[in-house]
């Protein structure tokens, strides 16, 4: 990739296929729209109100979502490869997802007493997912410095320590384990306006805020003692990005559950397009994970399955989580094996 | 000539943790020479180079830079006066040339300004000095160990500082690009007016580009001169531990230092 204007052909190309995507995803449902009718609902008001209904009340939520949740995670992804200076590191090892799970998990276990409004808990989750990343912060950090490698053992140990909490408190629960299943691997299933309204302030704030971080960025992707002869105090700049990660990946958990591979396909694809400038690859990996969690969630719409619970009467749709493992991890690995980088 | 030494250090101490490499160092650097720093492993070489630069603060002493305090400085005040070229610098896979020289301009445009004309200016001036105009677009990974140290070079170069600290740039180097690598760096020198300081290994070197040699040996300077007053047979069996032929090529006229075996002091 060379010339700025044919990386900025790159991003109108691949944003124009995010809005095709999101296009056809308004369209899907139990009702297919075709979509000359969801750009007519879309650009005047005066379309058939069945329709309209459906477009806007049913379906924009879960697509706008779509939107989000991939943007966010696949910018995530991206700072976090760079703080952690590698190509493995994704949205999770923040501590975000595990933290975020594990207090939900409690949560529903009632373990608290509390009541359990539903509302509720997509805060109780934001609280956990925060937690979770501060805590990996913390427990990295010694006198202030944080190294790239200690801090990847640091976060596996740390996501393991939550995750088998989280297994211990779900054994002794009798809470019905789908529900939460459908946290542990991500799902964007009957979510509604109210949930954008969450996700979207840490969205709006949080991406730009990402975005513009791309020249610090580049000089922590350079050794310790270059970036520090150019002026930049390394420590501060990675609590930073680690935080705007966390707070990215945090935005996406609450909504969505930990949705996986968006965050690492995502920015490894970027990379493997435009190459290692962050100025591109932070841009472009926010789009990739919006164009994937879209299509991925198109073809977890798509397919249904009948869950052998007896008190089960509705066919239920696959999770968007499962969707991505099985099509996009096969997909990744095609991409990094015919990159020359 | 300017009377103001660009960088200098008093009485520094410095050091990691509980171990202390410099000891009461006292060095200033003349405008516009070549300083070669050299001495055996673990003398304290590039701590020198660390400390002149405040990626090591000093424990004790001062370093003034441009006659000033360097502690009143922000690092990228610092970095707008001097560059440094650490020992091993690394880039993530795939990154440009171009991309690698324009991070040099961080020092002036900090987090979020814009490269702007004098940037792109600098970057293309710092590219065709080092003779890379024609590898810009090219990843940094795809070159050779030379072009990769001239890369580094440039994004020295456009740092736009006047001084250069470079910590051994020929170490991984074959012969021809050592030349390459610091024939680059006495041009700099001769017509751009750069003082340089670099911290050599190779003696040969040291003895042919520097104008002034620094020996460091278990943190103090030991000797301090010109090429010819500073490597001495002397000085090679009581510093380096090795008995050493030192002459001059008759065709040449290059100044040899020839080590020819460990020799007991």
């Amino acid at each position: 990739m060379t010339s700025t204007r044919s990386f900025v052909a790159l991003l109108v190309l691949t944003g124009m296929a995010a809005v095709a995507l999101f296009i056809l995803h308004l369209g899907l449902g139990t009702v297919w729209i075709p979509p000359d009718r969801v750009i007519g609902v879309l650009v005047d008001g005066l379309a058939d109100s069945t329709d309209r209904t459906i477009v806007w009340d049913l379906r924009m939520p879960r697509a706008i979502l779509g939107l989000l949740v991939g943007g966010m995670l696949g910018l995530s992804g991206a700072l976090l490869q760079v703080v952690m200076r590698n190509r493995l590191a994704e949205p999770g090892l923040t501590g975000v997802s595990t933290g975020g799970i594990l207090a939900a998990v409690l949560f529903l276990a009632g373990i608290w007493g509390l009541p359990q409004p539903g509302r509720l808990l997509p805060f109780v989750v934001l609280v956990g997912a925060l937690a979770g990343g501060i805590l990996v912060l913390l427990v990295t950090s010694r006198r202030g410095r944080i190294d790239p490698l200690r801090m990847i053992l640091t976060a596996v140990v740390v996501n393991a320590i939550l995750g088998s909490l989280t297994a211990i408190v779900m054994l002794r629960s009798n809470y019905a384990l789908g529900n939460i299943l459908s946290w542990l691997i991500g799902s964007l299933h009957g979510r509604v306006w109210d949930d954008v309204w969450l996700a979207l302030p840490w969205a709006v704030v949080a991406i730009p805020a990402g975005l513009l971080a791309a020249r610090a960025a580049n000089i922590l992707q350079l050794d310790d003692e270059s970036g520090r002869a150019l002026g930049l105090p390394l420590q501060p700049a990675r609590v930073a990005l680690f935080g705007l990660a966390g707070v990215l990946a945090a935005g996406a958990v609450t909504v969505s559950g930990a949705i996986p591979f968006v965050g690492l396909m995502a920015p490894n694809a970027a990379r493997a397009v435009v190459g290692a400038d962050a100025r591109r690859v932070l841009p472009l990996a926010a789009l990739i994970g919006c164009l994937l969690l879209l299509a991925a969630d198109l073809v977890a719409q798509s397919f249904s399955i009948k869950p052998p619970i007896p008190s089960s009467a509705y066919r239920v749709g696959l999770p968007v989580g499962a969707v991505l493992a099985i099509f996009g991890a096969p997909l990744l690995i095609i991409l990094i094996r015919r990159s020359t980088r | 000539m300017n009377d103001i030494e660009p960088i200098r250090l008093e009485q520094v101490s410095a050091g990691y943790g509980q171990r202390i490499v410099l000891e009461g160092l006292d060095l200033g650097l003349q405008q516009g020479a070549i300083t070669a720093i050299v001495g055996p492993n673990g003398s304290g070489k590039s701590t020198v180079i660390r400390t002149m630069a405040r990626l090591l603060p000093a424990r004790s002493g001062v370093v003034l830079l441009d006659g000033r305090d360097i502690r009143n400085f922000g690092s990228r005040d610092i970095a707008r006066l001097v560059s440094v070229l650490p020992q091993s610098p690394s880039s993530p896979p795939g990154l440009t040339v171009r991309e690698l020289v324009e991070l040099g301009r961080f020092p002036h445009t900090g987090l979020f300004g814009r490269l702007g004309a004098e940037g792109r200016c600098a970057v293309e001036s710092a590219l065709t000095l080092t003779g890379l105009g024609s590898f810009a677009e090219r990843p940094l990974d795809e070159l050779s160990g030379g072009e990769r140290q001239r890369a580094w070079i440039a994004l020295a170069l456009a740092q736009g500082a006047s001084t250069l600290l470079l910590d051994e740039p020929t170490t991984f180097l074959d012969v021809r690009h050592q030349f390459e690598v610091l024939d680059l760096v006495a041009s700099l020198c001769a017509s751009g007016g750069m003082t340089v300081v670099m911290v050599l290994h190779d003696l040969l070197h040291a003895a042919n580009y520097a104008n002034r040699v620094v020996v460091v040996n278990s943190g103090r300077i030991v000797a301090d001169g010109t090429p010819a007053e500073v490597l001495t047979v002397e000085l090679m069996r009581s510093v380096f531990g090795v008995t050493a032929r030192i002459f001059t090529d008759p065709e040449s006229g290059r100044m040899i230092c020839l080590p020819i075996g460990p020799g007991g002091s």
